[in-house]
């Protein structure tokens, strides 16, 4: 199929594509407006313009404390689920492949339970110290929540290269496990952990529920903080939304970047297959 | 002691037996190829001598050294893949200095060894190129030349031309063959295809099921095959069935055919007796007296090979295949009567 080639769009398509937008997009542009609004409940567009919620939420001395926690949890969580999930995987395609249908439906799991059951069920179980309410095992149970994720991603790139060749003319040339992980398996998968890890990040950061019920108010998470505004101040709470996005937003950038010049040869090599 | 020498192998994987009481000696130096149908176990057991595989039985010696518990990346064995495997995000340069590179060898040493064996693959200036930006026949000399880069011990070629088109077979098949006795690398050769494997190799190995059938020159497998498996694998042979009728003869239906190569065949011994096309004669007329083994019949197809042309002749009720070069006779004509005879040197014989 040739992508490349362009027909003009038809009428309806244009209506399709532009209600999508405007569903996805006005919710955002009127979170950021109703952060620096006034006073915006009795006329279409707001009174005034101010910065005083982004100046107040700042003044919170709980501001930089749940933004340092959040930042933690979720590249924690990205660092964990890269380690446990990477080798797993290549180890699977590489010598267990009857194993991956297996995988395949655990991988689902996560997905079926939901959240609260989870918080609570790893709540129960682990009730020791030093895990009971800990950010560790918050850590833990945010890695198993976005498992499927980076599951996912990491192992339909695995499925696009041949693994097992590209191993043994590793091995045939002097080379060790870590030394394949390293040099050749993870540089050829790179748009798949890149993309996996964006997912885990940006769910990590915003999840509330699991942060709320395991750790409670011992490991204040940014979501906690946010949520805490809605029932006080509602453009505070804006306030706190915009920042959130804005945070997502910069990492994602920060970690396209980083991995910018491996996914372009890893585009090459999509392209040449 | 050959250099690498496997006594004793045999690998089943569940029930299947891939390879079965393998023996074989390589001389160092010698490009040696393992030639037989599909799933008769050649990769199996070239997998083994890499390390990829484990034999259930038997030992790989290599320079005196039983080399059969070493992980293949301590082998210092290199190996070609049938799909190239050239690493995705390397260019050719940092391809075939990957090799180097694990076994952290000097820069500058690095940098000359690359150039090198570019040189000898003929492509110094693709170094920068990507694996994707080559054609598949520039694909498997890199991928040549990064076994080499490490100066192996012994390379494995598995396949290596199967996945290019006739013509850069040809040509790449006869590189590989110069290389090889330049660099004087002992070389272990699977393919499937006989042409491939007598043109280039010092010896044959050929194999069916799992085992060995004959070890040989290519002069000797094509000359004197041991087994009908060998003899009807490589080339085209005329099949004549019947018994031993004395010391130099045997009896097939109604044609008794003198060979010199019954050998210790006892009288009466159900057997095959093979003729290669080429060595069967043709005249338009009678042949002389002392001509052994003379039949007659009709020309029944001609088919042009180029430098040959190949006659099916219709010997009383039999189709005998047999090929003439135009060159040093006259044309032949369809339905034309001739005669034909087999040379007794050439009449292998062997139990059925
Ligand atoms: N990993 C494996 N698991 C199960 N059976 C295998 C495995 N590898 C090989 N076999 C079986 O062992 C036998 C020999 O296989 P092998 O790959 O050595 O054949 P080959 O001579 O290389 O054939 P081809 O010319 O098709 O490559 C075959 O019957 C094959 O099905
Ligand atoms: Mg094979």
């Amino acid at each position: 199929m040739d992508i490349s080639r362009k027909s003009k769009p038809t009428a309806s398509q244009i209506i399709f594509i532009t209600l999508f937008l405007l569903y996805m997009i006005i919710p955002i542009i009127a979170t950021y407006v109703f952060s620096i609004a006034t006073r915006w409940d009795r006329s279409i567009l707001p009174e005034g313009y101010t910065l005083q919620g982004y100046r107040d939420a700042m003044k919170n001395p709980y501001f930089l404390i749940t933004l340092k926690n959040s930042l933690v949890l979720s590249f924690g969580s990205v660092l964990v689920s890269l380690l446990l999930i990477v080798p797993t995987v290549y180890w699977v395609h590489l010598k267990v492949r009857l194993a991956k249908p297996l995988l395949d439906i655990l991988m689902i799991l996560p997905f079926g339970i939901p959240g609260v059951v989870l918080a609570l069920a790893l709540v129960q179980v682990y009730n020791f110290a030093p895990l009971n309410r800990s950010p560790v095992l918050l850590t833990s149970a945010m890695v198993v929540f976005t498992m499927p994720f980076m599951y996912r991603s990491v192992s339909n790139n695995l499925e696009a290269i041949d693994i097992p060749t590209l191993t043994e003319a590793a091995q045939s040339l002097g080379a060790n496990t870590i030394d394949i992980l390293v040099k050749v398996i993870i540089p050829n998968i790179l748009p798949g952990i890149l993309s996996g890890s964006l997912l885990v990040f940006a769910t990590v950061f915003a999840e509330f529920t699991l942060a709320r019920l395991i750790v409670g108010a011992g490991f204040k998470t940014f979501p906690m903080l946010l949520v805490e505004y809605t029932r006080k101040d509602g453009t505070i709470a804006a306030g706190l939304s915009v920042i959130s996005f804005t945070i997502a937003w910069i990492v994602s950038l920060l970690i396209l970047w980083v991995g910018g010049k491996g996914m372009k040869t890893s585009q090459d090599v999509i392209k040449a297959h | 002691m050959a250099y690498l020498s496997l006594t004793n192998i045999s690998k089943n994987f569940e029930n299947v037996v891939a390879v079965k009481d393998f023996n074989l000696n390589i001389e160092k130096g010698q490009l040696v190829s393992f030639l037989g149908p599909s799933g008769c176990g050649k990769t199996t057991t070239l997998r083994m001598i890499a390390g990829f595989e484990i034999p259930d039985t038997g030992t790989i010696f290599l320079d005196g050294v039983d080399i059969s518990n070493i992980p293949p990346n301590k082998r210092d064995i290199g190996m070609v893949f049938q799909a190239y495997a050239l690493f995705p995000n390397m260019n050719v340069r940092e391809n075939i200095m990957f090799g180097l590179k694990m076994q952290r060898r000097p820069k500058d040493e690095m940098i000359r060894r690359a150039e090198n064996v570019l040189s000898l693959i003929r492509l110094e200036n693709t170094a920068k190129r990507y694996p994707h930006q080559l054609s598949g026949g520039q694909r498997q000399r890199i991928a040549l030349a990064r076994a080499l880069a490490i100066e192996p011990r012994v390379l494995l070629l598995d396949e290596p031309l199967s996945a290019l088109d006739a013509e850069v077979r040809v040509v790449l098949r006869g590189e590989i063959r110069r290389i090889q006795s330049d660099l004087g690398i002992t070389t272990v050769y699977v393919t499937h295809d006989q042409e491939e494997a007598l043109s280039i190799s010092d010896v044959v190995v050929v194999m069916n099921n799992g085992l060995i059938e004959q070890v040989g020159s290519p002069q000797e497998i094509y000359r004197k095959p041991n087994t009908r498996f060998v003899a009807t694998f490589i080339g085209t042979a005329n099949e004549f069935h019947g018994f031993v009728s004395d010391s130099s003869h045997v009896q097939c239906d109604e044609i008794n055919i003198y060979s010199t190569r019954v050998g210790k065949l006892a009288t009466g011994v159900k057997v095959v007796l093979l003729v290669r096309p080429e060595n069967v004669e043709i005249y338009d007329q009678p042949p002389g007296r002392d001509t052994q083994n003379v039949f007659e019949g009709k020309i029944d197809t001609i088919t042009f090979h180029g430098a040959i042309t190949r006659l099916g002749i219709n010997a009383s009720g039999k189709i005998i295949t047999a090929d003439v070069s135009i060159s040093s006779r006259a044309p032949v004509t369809h339905n034309q009567h001739v005669w034909l005879s087999f040379d007794p040197e050439y009449c292998q014989v062997m139990a059925e």
